[in-house]
């Protein structure tokens, strides 16, 4: 049985088209990653399948549940963490978990059991009884997901888990993540961070005006582009490095400055490394280091949702 | 009869979802300031406005009092609470638990629905000790309390319905409606008074026969009978419940 099943999924609000009839399937135990731009019908499928809003056409199943028939019984199964932090600031997180728990109906042993183990794996233990309102973001971003999984979900939602957070946070997060998918928790996680589906993904979607661009490993939808390569060159920083001229070596298609390096597009990494280093000798400048790259899975989204065209060029 | 069994099972799940909403309104809300203002002190101010300076008995008075002061503090919750959690997001919460949204309408106004029979037993005692009146019907003042209170606290939750994150555009709009009603459901002007088009208004507003049942259990002379009033009272709440679902799920899309 698939955990979560779309079916043409289909979503109008009045004359504007948000999903034009997506289908995919997400397999029990996956790590499944939704990527798209902002707009694209992220959100939208998210509360479809979640039964916050209806689909205007196709269906969408939860464990073999239809969402919109047997919206409750498909509820039981999930837990959803939704992009913003949304606790109740006027309670303790130990309140907000017992609350969260009383909604999902788990009972009084095994929710206090539950709230224990999750304020000590989120490293919220010491915090306890303190009125979240006091907390740092990345505090109430790990409070938020503790209370997405207070009724042991199979399937969990979660919607930008490590948006704008600190070091620690990401961390603990991504730890949890890992750790609930060895368990065999369903993980459908939407996220900005490319890099953050990349290496916590089984497979992604790229989802791009309504429609689903692509869905694959992210291996297999690197090797989809592999005309995308680039070589990646450090100067040292003592002298001015022109990034037009570096654009201007042949087979170059296009410079994208990262940080202190500068990365090279091209189909032709070879004569491109001979460019530089030409370039470099002329210029009197020192290389640092130059590596080879593949194309990555934000190259990929890039070509895929057309953000390149769009002038962008840089992160989504 | 497994189907039954399952029925039972997810109306207890149900309503206990719904306690646990309303639990969490009176631990957040109960203590803010507006929520006081809105639901204690504006009924005072309104029946001292009526009372200060008319040659009128106590016990003609505190009837009415208890009346609008549920009028006020059972709609004052969700009214804040709900466009307040709408803000933060922690709406969304009550809307993707496995609980309906009957269920959802329900716990919000079942806390409205306690505050409200809390604090209208302050002008009850206040007339009861200060004034000693009598209340020789208590059952029906206690059934007027009770189905008063909870069918303007889901009038409250069915107003709290419109999409806004600011509860003073709720507040307003529910003004609108409050304050009009006072004027014209008998409390401190008899029907027979009113002109005629505030009879019409009268006839269909839940604080008449509210304020008609808590008239009656302090024994004086009312205006229908007590079932009429009591039936009057659940229709009111079927029709606000009923609204509100309707409009949570619509503007949810």
């Amino acid at each position: 049985m698939h955990a979560i099943e779309a079916i043409s999924l289909e979503k109008r609000f009045g004359t504007i088209q948000a999903l034009a009839g997506i289908s995919f399937s997400v397999e029990e135990g996956e790590t499944f990653g939704f990527l798209g731009p902002n707009g694209a019908g992220k959100t939208t499928t998210i509360r479809i399948l979640t039964g916050m809003t209806e689909p205007t056409g196709g269906s969408g199943r939860i464990f073999g549940r239809d969402v919109v028939r047997e919206k409750i019984p498909a509820r039981r199964e999930i837990g959803i963490v939704h992009e913003t932090s949304n606790i109740y600031t006027d309670l303790s997180a130990w309140e907000n978990l017992i609350f969260t728990a009383r909604l999902y109906n788990v009972g009084k042993r095994e929710r206090e059991s539950r709230a224990h183990d999750l304020l000590s794996v989120f490293g919220l233990a010491g915090r306890k009884d303190d009125k979240t309102k006091g907390f740092s973001k990345g505090m109430k971003r790990r409070l938020t997901i503790a209370m997405g999984l207070i009724n042991n979900p199979r399937l969990l939602f979660l919607d930008e888990p490590t948006s704008g957070l600190d070091v620690q946070s990401n961390l603990i997060i991504r730890d949890v993540i890992r750790r609930l998918t060895g368990e065999g928790v369903t993980i459908f996680l939407t996220t900005h961070n490319i890099e953050e589906a990349n290496i916590l993904c089984d497979r992604v979607a790229i989802i791009n005006r309504g429609r689903i661009a692509a869905i694959d490993t992210p291996e297999r939808l690197k090797k989809t582009i592999q005309s995308v390569q680039s070589i990646e060159v450090a100067f040292d920083p003592s002298a001015a490095v022109r990034a037009d001229e570096l654009a201007e070596i042949d087979q170059v298609t296009a410079i994208r400055k990262m940080g202190d390096k500068y990365r090279l597009i091209t189909g032709d990494p070879p004569a491109v490394i001979g460019g530089v280093m030409d370039y470099a000798g002329r210029s009197g400048l020192r290389i640092i280091s130059i590596n080879t790259l593949g194309p990555s899975l934000e190259d990929v989204f890039i070509r895929l949702t057309g953000l390149d065209e769009k002038g962008g060029g840089g992160t989504p | 009869m497994r189907n039954v069994s399952e029925f039972c099972s997810g109306v207890c799940t149900g309503f206990s979802a719904a306690w646990a909403i309303a639990r969490k309104d009176i631990l957040i809300y109960y203590a803010k300031p507006n929520i006081i203002v809105s639901g204690m002190l504006f009924p005072l101010f309104m029946f001292l406005a009526f009372a200060v300076g008319r040659p009128a008995d106590p016990a003609t008075m505190v009837p009415g009092l208890i009346a609008i002061t549920i009028l006020f503090s059972s709609s004052s919750i969700e009214p804040v609470s709900i466009p307040l959690e709408r803000r933060t997001k922690t709406f969304e919460r009550l809307l993707s638990a496995p609980v309906s949204l009957h269920m959802v309408v329900l716990g919000e106004s079942m806390s409205g629905f306690l505050y409200s029979c809390c604090v209208a037993l302050v002008p009850l005692a206040a007339g009861m000790v200060l004034f000693r009146i009598p209340v020789p019907d208590f059952p029906v003042l206690a059934a007027g309390i009770i189905l008063l209170s909870f069918c303007f606290a889901t009038m409250g939750t069915l107003f709290a319905a419109y999409p806004t994150e600011s509860p003073g555009d709720i507040m307003s709009m529910l003004n609108l409606v409050r304050l009009p009603l006072i004027f014209v459901s008998g409390v401190f002007v008899p029907i027979g008074q009113v002109p005629f088009p505030g009879q019409v208004i009268a006839y269909l507003s839940p604080l008449t026969y509210g304020n008609d049942l808590v008239q009656a259990g302090f024994g004086r002379a009312t205006q229908f009978h007590t079932g009429i009033d009591i039936a009057a009272l659940c229709i009111a709440i079927g029709i606000f419940q009923s609204l509100a679902n309707r409009l949570y799920r619509a503007f949810n899309e």
